[in-house]
C-alpha cells in the first residue's frame, strides 16, 4: 500500500518520457543553478588575523570617541565587542556613564606625572617610602609602588582576569592601562606577559556573542565569525569542519540543537539494548547464560540442561504440566512483566527503527564521497573525448547536491524520532501526532525517493555516452536535482512552521535551510595588516603600547 | 610569601588606637604572623552589643593582593554569617577586596555587617528567613547567643559552678573548666562529661 502510494508521488514530480516542458524547465533551472551564492558572510579567524579581526571593531570605537586603542578594548570588552551598543549607550546616557560603567577613566589633566611628587612616596600597599621613579600612576591618579603594581597583576592574571584588571585602591572601578601591565610583568616573567596579551587578544574571541572557536578535535587554532545577526546556523570552518554555530556539535539540522543532543546521548547509551537483554532474557541459574524465551511454558530449559522457571529465574524439575511445574510454585506478577516487556519492546522497536534508517544513510553518504572521485573521472575523460561538452559543471553539482540531501534526509530521522516521541508528548494529541508524522513522512519520502533516483544517476558510466544521451541524461539530472533541492526546502519549510511552529510550550528551532549547503567561511582578509599586525604584537610584547604604534 | 613587613606595620598600627576603635588583631602563636586573631566588639545599639567576638584569620600567600580568609570563632546569630561554621558573607573578602584595604578596615567592615545585616544576600538561610519573617525573635535569638557565647561574665560564676558541683563534678575541675571555656557551663558541662 505504502509502496504504491510513494511510486505513484514519485510520478507525479519525475516523469521521464514528458518532455512537454522541457525547454522551459531547463531554463529554470540553469537559471537557479546559476544564481551565483552571495559571498559568505562568515569568516574564519585564525591566530595570525585574531589582532586584524578586532581592528575595525577597535578602530570605529577609536574613532568616534577618539580614544587610544587599550580605552576601545576596554571599553569592547565590558560591552562584548558589540559597538551598536557601546554607541547606543554613548547615545541613551553619554559618555561619562559609558566610561565609569566599563571602568574607563579619560584623564585630561596630562600633568599627573610622577615628578609631581617628592624625592620618596609612600605606597599605601607594602606601606614603605618608595623613591617616587619606582612609583606609577594609574590613569585614575592612583599610585603605588611598581612592585605591588607587578605583583597585583600578576595574580590577576594568574586568576583569569586579565581582561579586567582593575586599579589596586579601593572602590576604584578603573582599568588599568594594558600598557603599563606589559611593562611590568613582563620585567618579572616574560611568559606571563605574554600570556596576558594573548588572554587579551583572545577576548574577542571569548568575549563575544558573535564568534566562536571551532570545536575541531585537535583544535584547528581557528575561530569563526558571523557578520549577521542570525545566530544559529550552520557553518565550515577553514578546517574542514562543518559545525552548528549555537550548540557547536557538527551540523545537525533539520534537527534542533536538544533534539540532537538528545539523540546523541541516546546513541551513546547501550540503554535500549540493555533494558531488552533485562525485559527479554534471564540468566540460567547454573551456567549464567542469558536464555531468551521464545515461546510456551514458563518451564525454560537452558542449552546446559537445566530446568528453571521464568517467573522467578529459579532452578526446578523438568516435570511440568502446561501451567505448573511440579514441586515448584512463585509468586506471580505475570501481567506487570507483561506490561513492561511490551513498553520496552515498542520503544526499542521505534528507536532502531530510526536508528536504522538514519545509520544507513549516514553510511551511504559516506560510501558516496567516494564516487566524487569517479565522476571527476568521468567528466575528464568526456572532457577529453569531446569538446564540444564544455560545461560539464551539472554533473559535479548533482553529486553535490546528492550530497547535500543525504544529509538531510540521516538527520531528519533523528528529527523525528524525537518529534514523534516523548519529547512533545505533552504538546499534542495522538491524533495530531498521526496527522503531522503523515505530513512529515510524506515530505520525507518524496525527497528520499528522489534522492534515490539521483544517486542511481550519477553511477551511470555517461563518459560512454554520444552526444544525444548525454543531452538527454543531463536533462534528467538537472530536473532531478532542482526537484531534490525543492524537496529539502519543502521538509524544512514543513519542519519549521507545521512541526516546531505550532508546539505551544517549548521553543525550538533549526538552521535556516540554504541550497548551497553549509557556508563555509572565508578567510579574514588580513593583507598589509597581517604583517602590522604581527609587527604590532611584537611590540606590544617588546612593551611598547599598541596604540602608539599607529 | 606574605608580606610580613606589611602585616607587622599593619599589627603596630592597629594596636595604636585599639583603644578607640575596640579592634585588635594579634598572632595565633609568636611562630607565624600567617595565622591571626581578630576581636571585634559588637556594635552598640545592635543585639550583638556588650559582646567580643573572635575572628579567626588565615592570610593566603599572596596576601595583600588576595583577600585574608576570615571567619567567626565566636558563634554569632546574623543572617550573613553562618550558625554553624562562623563563614563570613561579605564582598571586601571576597571579589571586592582591595589590596589597599587592610585586616583592621576589613575587621571594621565585619563590625559594620554585625550592625547592618543584608538579609537578601544570605549566608545562613534559616537566620535569613527567621530576620526577614519574626524579627523580634531573630532579635531575641541574636542577643541569648551573645549573651551565651560571646559574654565574659564573671557574675554569676559561682553558681554556675555550685550547679555543676550539685551535677556530681568535683569543684576544683568544675571551675578550671569553666574557665576554660570562657565561663559557658553548657560548654564546660559537654567538656567535662566528654572528658
Amino acid at each position: 500500500m505504502e509502496d504504491d502510494y510513494y511510486v505513484s508521488s514519485d510520478d507525479d514530480y519525475y516523469d521521464e518520457d514528458d518532455d512537454r516542458n522541457n525547454m522551459e524547465l531547463l531554463e529554470y533551472v540553469e537559471n537557479y543553478e546559476n544564481l551565483r551564492p552571495e559571498a559568505p558572510t562568515s569568516k574564519v579567524i585564525s591566530k595570525e588575523s585574531l589582532l586584524a579581526a578586532q581592528r575595525d571593531d577597535l578602530q570605529r570605537v577609536m574613532d568616534v570617541l577618539s580614544l587610544k586603542e587599550y580605552r576601545a578594548r576596554t571599553l569592547l570588552i565590558h560591552y562584548r565587542w558589540d559597538v551598536d551598543k557601546v554607541l547606543a549607550v554613548l547615545v541613551e546616557r553619554g559618555k561619562d556613564r559609558l566610561y565609569a560603567e566599563a571602568g574607563v577613566t579619560v584623564v585630561e589633566d596630562d600633568n599627573l606625572v610622577s615628578s609631581q611628587f617628592s624625592s620618596e612616596v609612600m605606597c599605601g600597599i607594602c606601606m614603605d617610602e618608595i623613591p617616587s621613579d619606582q612609583v606609577t600612576i594609574m590613569d585614575c591618579g592612583h599610585y603605588f609602588c611598581n612592585n605591588c603594581w607587578t605583583e597585583h597583576f600578576i595574580v590577576k592574571i594568574n586568576d583569569g582576569q586579565s581582561r579586567r584588571i582593575k586599579c589596586m585602591a579601593h572602590k576604584c572601578n578603573a582599568i588599568c592601562d594594558e600598557a603599563i601591565i606589559r611593562n611590568l610583568v613582563s620585567a618579572r616573567d616574560p611568559n606571563l606577559a605574554e600570556k596576558f596579551e594573548r588572554f587579551l587578544l583572545e577576548s574577542y574571541i571569548e568575549d563575544n556573542r558573535k564568534v566562536k572557536w571551532c570545536p575541531s578535535v585537535p583544535h584547528c587554532g581557528n575561530a569563526i565569525r558571523i557578520e549577521e545577526d542570525e545566530l544559529l546556523c550552520e557553518v565550515e570552518c577553514a578546517c574542514g569542519l562543518q559545525f552548528c554555530f549555537k550548540c557547536l556539535s557538527k551540523a545537525h539540522s533539520p534537527c534542533s540543537c536538544r533534539m540532537w543532543e538528545l539523540w546523541c546521548q541516546k546513541c551513546q547509551d547501550e540503554s535500549e539494548t540493555v533494558n531488552y537483554i533485562a525485559v527479554n532474557t534471564k540468566p540460567c541459574p547454573k551456567c549464567n547464560k542469558l536464555v531468551e524465551k521464545n515461546g510456551g511454558c514458563n518451564l525454560v530449559i537452558c542449552v546446559c540442561g537445566q530446568p528453571f522457571c521464568w517467573l522467578c529465574g529459579a532452578p526446578t524439575g523438568s516435570d511440568h504440566t502446561w501451567d505448573s511445574i511440579a514441586g515448584h510454585s512463585c509468586g506471580r506478577f505475570k501481567e506487570d512483566e507483561d506490561m513492561k516487556l511490551e513498553l520496552a519492546k515498542r520503544d526499542l522497536f521505534r528507536y532502531t527503527h530510526y536508528f536504522n534508517r538514519y545509520q544507513a544513510h549516514t553510511d551511504s553518504f559516506k560510501l558516496e564521497s567516494t564516487l566524487k572521485k569517479s565522476i571527476q573521472e568521468k567528466i575528464s575523460r568526456l572532457e577529453e573525448k569531446e569538446l564540444m561538452f564544455k560545461d560539464l559543471s551539472w554533473a559535479t553539482k548533482a553529486l553535490y547536491r546528492l550530497f547535500r540531501s543525504r544529509q538531510i534526509i540521516s538527520y531528519s530521522y533523528p528529527f523525528a524520532y524525537h518529534m514523534f516521541g516523548d519529547l512533545f508528548e505533552n504538546e499534542m494529541t495522538a491524533e495530531e501526532r498521526t496527522i503531522k508524522q503523515n505530513l512529515f513522512e510524506d515530505q520525507q519520502q518524496q525527497l528520499e525517493a528522489n534522492m534515490e533516483k539521483l544517486s542511481l544517476f550519477t553511477e551511470e558510466p555517461f563518459h560512454e555516452y554520444g552526444h544525444e544521451q548525454i543531452m538527454e541524461l543531463r536533462m534528467r539530472i538537472l530536473n532531478l536535482s532542482t526537484l531534490t533541492d525543492k524537496l529539502c526546502e519543502k521538509l524544512y519549510d514543513c519542519i519549521e512552521n507545521d512541526l516546531l511552529g505550532s508546539l505551544q510550550w517549548t521553543r525550538h528551532s533549526i538552521a535556516p535551510y540554504n541550497s548551497n549547503g553549509v557556508e563555509k567561511a572565508s578567510e579574514l582578509t588580513v593583507s598589509r595588516d597581517t604583517t602590522t599586525s604581527n609587527s604590532e604584537i611584537d611590540l606590544a610584547t617588546n612593551g611598547m603600547d599598541i596604540s602608539y604604534t599607529k | 610569601m606574605v608580606d610580613f613587613a606589611r602585616v607587622q606595620k599593619e599589627l603596630q598600627e592597629c594596636s595604636r588606637d585599639v583603644e578607640r576603635s575596640g579592634i585588635k588583631v594579634s598572632p595565633k602563636s609568636d611562630s607565624s604572623l600567617a595565622r591571626l586573631i581578630g576581636t571585634i566588639p559588637g556594635p552598640i545599639g545592635t543585639p550583638y552589643e556588650g559582646g567580643t567576638f573572635q575572628i579567626d584569620i588565615a592570610l593566603p600567600d599572596a596576601y595583600p593582593f588576595e583577600p585574608p580568609k576570615m571567619k567567626f570563632t565566636t558563634k554569632v546569630w546574623h543572617p550573613n554569617i553562618s550558625s554553624q561554621s562562623g563563614a563570613i558573607c561579605l564582598d571586601i573578602l571576597k571579589d571586592q577586596w582591595s589590596p589597599a584595604l587592610t585586616l583592621k578596615t576589613a575587621l571594621l567592615s565585619v563590625q559594620a555587617l554585625l550592625s547592618a545585616p543584608q538579609p537578601d544576600d544570605p549566608q545562613d538561610a534559616v537566620v535569613a528567613q527567621q530576620y526577614l519573617k519574626d524579627y523580634q525573635t531573630f532579635v531575641g535569638t541574636a542577643r541569648y547567643w551573645t549573651e551565651s557565647f560571646a559574654k565574659k561574665s564573671s557574675l554569676g560564676i559561682e553558681e554556675k559552678v555550685q550547679k555543676l558541683v550539685e551535677m556530681g563534678f568535683p569543684e576544683a575541675q568544675a571551675r578550671t573548666t569553666l574557665e576554660a571555656v570562657g565561663g559557658d557551663e553548657n560548654l564546660a558541662l559537654e567538656k567535662l562529661c566528654s572528658g
